[in-house]
């Protein structure tokens, strides 16, 4: 059932934000652009802009540590991954219409709610870093009263 | 203390709620955290403040670690900013507080969640640094990045901002970008009865420019500032919205507009503001730049509580916009380019057997005109008209250019900011509803005719 669910944050449409720490325990942030995982969803890979996630890289780079949400904007429904990063890569070629395609679904998503398509479109996303994580923990991010509860 | 140059109250757009903003902290070990917060408020040109309605992990790892890094994006631009941060306080009672509160469970109303998002305490931290995130978009957005939208969408207001925005990028002239802006207010806001009003040297008054879904226009309509709801709004710089107007203020505007509609020439040198008569609440928004009061935004509904902090949070962004694009058109070199556009062929007025006669008398002791014994304008507006009256009998010149008028001396006008653009809309509208045979048209960017279709008898006192 949970797995099922999980499913549901890795399908295109979904609204993903990475956080990063330094070693000065200074906090990060940046947008991802897609995401996808093994089947078990024990790890994945999640795409960031090289545009805007420097300071992420350079931060897993140093502590490997990451966090990754992602929601459904439809329905605010939230899941934050927490893991450690095995691999940054630039994302190669190959995954370009992947990415691509996750980004203009997002814009699809998000203009159905009234948001303007082509600005949302018009995001940085390509060249894009390819980090693997190795998932360790996992939990509901949905706003209410249960956010923060360990999921798996 | 901001080490970045950049002002937290550049970024006001980014403080309004309208795009949710990211937030990541970590816990004493180094474990990162990250989440969509749907507002960080503005406290100070050092501070911003957080809202905690639950407790959680974020508002726990801020003790383990009080740094946090927020991203916010201009609702407009569709730029983010980035802010680290040090988590310094929680306030639980206070001005802060009270503020967030009320707008937290005004969202949490409009969303259905009355009751589930309740304010725990105002987190309040210090910026260390603001920084742009560069390459945050790939491209600018493409000018057709507003589309069009049923106003019954959900999220419209959004597109609204945008579509506010455009068109008073586009807008060339102080009328075009008035009545536009009003249009998308009506379209996207669904805010069908609004006006706009600008201050008018040496601005201890409002004067009434542009007015959208009232019988009457009500342009030249005055109102002190200090005084009544809209004065009170401008002198306090404060945005007042109010639901359920007073009775009494309902029912004095019945009675003027009954007296009006039975008054065939009401010869008195006020023009009533338009009003609904059965308005229920209104949303007054003051149009400022810095610490400067351009002018006032106002729009009413027949609703109840037809307006809610929801609105006022997308009105406040427009109203940005609208202040600043009435401030660029009405610095001298705002709306002046002689020569830069072909001036459009101008319409000649045909004589005719029926012209039709008109007396106009000019009081100089307060700028003052009038038409066939009726009210028609007075101030620098008067001035202005008087001026153009004369040279026309005097020379039989018709074409005038704004640049004239402003090294004219005589009309007494500021060097900056002298609101040429919003008086001429003024005197082409009063001659519009009281004068039609006289007529102001615009021949090109800086350029206009004084088109006369009658005999004329100028008298001045």
């Amino acid at each position: 059932m949970l797995k099922s669910r999980l499913r549901e944050y890795l399908e295109p449409r979904v609204s993903i934000i990475v956080g990063t720490v330094s070693p000065e325990k200074m906090p990060a942030s940046c947008r991802a652009i897609a995401i996808r995982a093994n089947d078990e969803v024990t790890s994945f890979t999640v795409y960031v802009p090289v545009a805007t996630s420097q300071e992420t890289i350079a931060n897993v780079a140093a502590t490997r540590r990451i966090a990754v949400a992602c929601s459904r904007p439809a329905t605010h429904s939230t899941i934050q991954f927490k893991g450690t990063v095995r691999e940054v890569r630039l994302a190669p070629e190959a995954d370009h219409e992947f990415v691509s395609g996750r980004l203009q679904a997002f814009a699809d998503e998000l203009g159905d709610f009234g948001y303007p398509r082509k600005s949302i479109a018009s995001l940085a996303h390509w060249p894009a870093f390819a980090i693997d994580v190795d998932v360790e923990a996992l939990f509901e991010q949905t706003p209410g009263p249960n956010a923060g509860a360990s999921l798996r | 203390m901001i080490s970045s140059p950049t002002r937290l109250t550049s970024l006001s757009r980014c403080f309004l709620g309208v795009i949710p903003s990211i937030v990541s902290t970590s816990d004493a070990e180094g474990i990162p955290n990250v989440t969509y917060v749907s507002q960080v408020f503005y406290v100070d040109e050092q501070h911003v403040a957080l809202s905690c309605q639950f407790f959680n992990k974020t508002r726990k790892n801020l003790d383990g670690n009080p740094l946090a890094c927020a991203h916010v994006i201009d609702p407009v631009s569709f730029q983010a900013w980035r802010l680290r941060l040090r988590f310094l306080r929680s306030e639980t009672t206070g001005q802060l507080f009270e503020s967030m509160k009320v707008r937290i469970e005004a969202i949490a109303s409009q969303t259905g969640m009355a009751g589930v998002f309740r304010l725990l305490s105002a987190d309040v931290f210090e910026v260390l640094s603001v920084e742009r995130v560069e390459g945050f978009l790939a491209a600018p957005p493409p000018e057709d990045a507003v589309e069009p939208v049923s106003a019954a969408g959900r999220r419209t207001e959004l597109r609204g901002l945008q579509c506010v925005s455009e068109q008073i990028n586009k807008a060339d002239d102080l009328e075009t970008l008035l009545s536009s802006v009003l249009e998308a207010l009506d379209g996207y806001f669904g805010f069908a009865h609004t006006m706009v009003l600008v201050t008018e040297p040496p601005c201890d008054q409002l004067v009434a420019v542009a007015s959208r879904g009232y019988g009457e226009s009500g342009v030249g309509a005055e109102v002190v500032i200090g005084e009544g709801l809209i004065g009170t709004a401008a002198k306090q710089r404060r945005i007042l919205r109010i639901a359920g107007l007073d009775s009494n203020l309902r029912y004095g505007r019945a009675v003027r507009r009954e007296v009006l509609s039975r008054e065939s020439h009401p010869v008195a040198p006020e023009i009533p503001l338009p009003g609904l008569p059965d308005a229920q609440s209104t949303l007054i928004i003051p149009l400022t730049v810095g610490v400067d009061l351009i002018g006032v935004l106002v729009a009413e509904s027949r609703a109840l509580a037809g307006f809610d902090e929801w609105h006022e949070g997308y009105l406040e962004v427009a109203a940005n916009q609208i202040a600043l694009g009435i401030d660029r058109m009405s610095t001298p070199d705002g709306g002046d380019d002689e020569g830069a556009v072909a001036p459009r062929p101008l319409a000649v007025a045909k004589p005719g057997p029926a012209r039709p006669k008109h007396s106009l008398t000019y009081y100089a002791a307060d700028d003052c005109v009038f038409v066939d014994n009726e009210y028609l304008i007075r101030n620098v507006p008067g001035r202005i008209f008087w001026k153009l009256l004369t040279t026309w009998s005097r020379e039989g010149r018709n074409e005038f250019s704004n640049r004239e008028l402003r090294l004219d001396e005589s009309l007494g006008l500021p060097e900056f900011k002298d609101n040429l653009e919003s008086r001429l809309i003024l005197l082409r509208k009063r001659l519009e509803e009281k004068c039609s045979a006289i007529r102001i048209e615009r021949t090109g960017r800086g350029r206009f005719a004084l088109v006369v279709d009658a005999e004329l008898e100028l008298v001045e006192k």
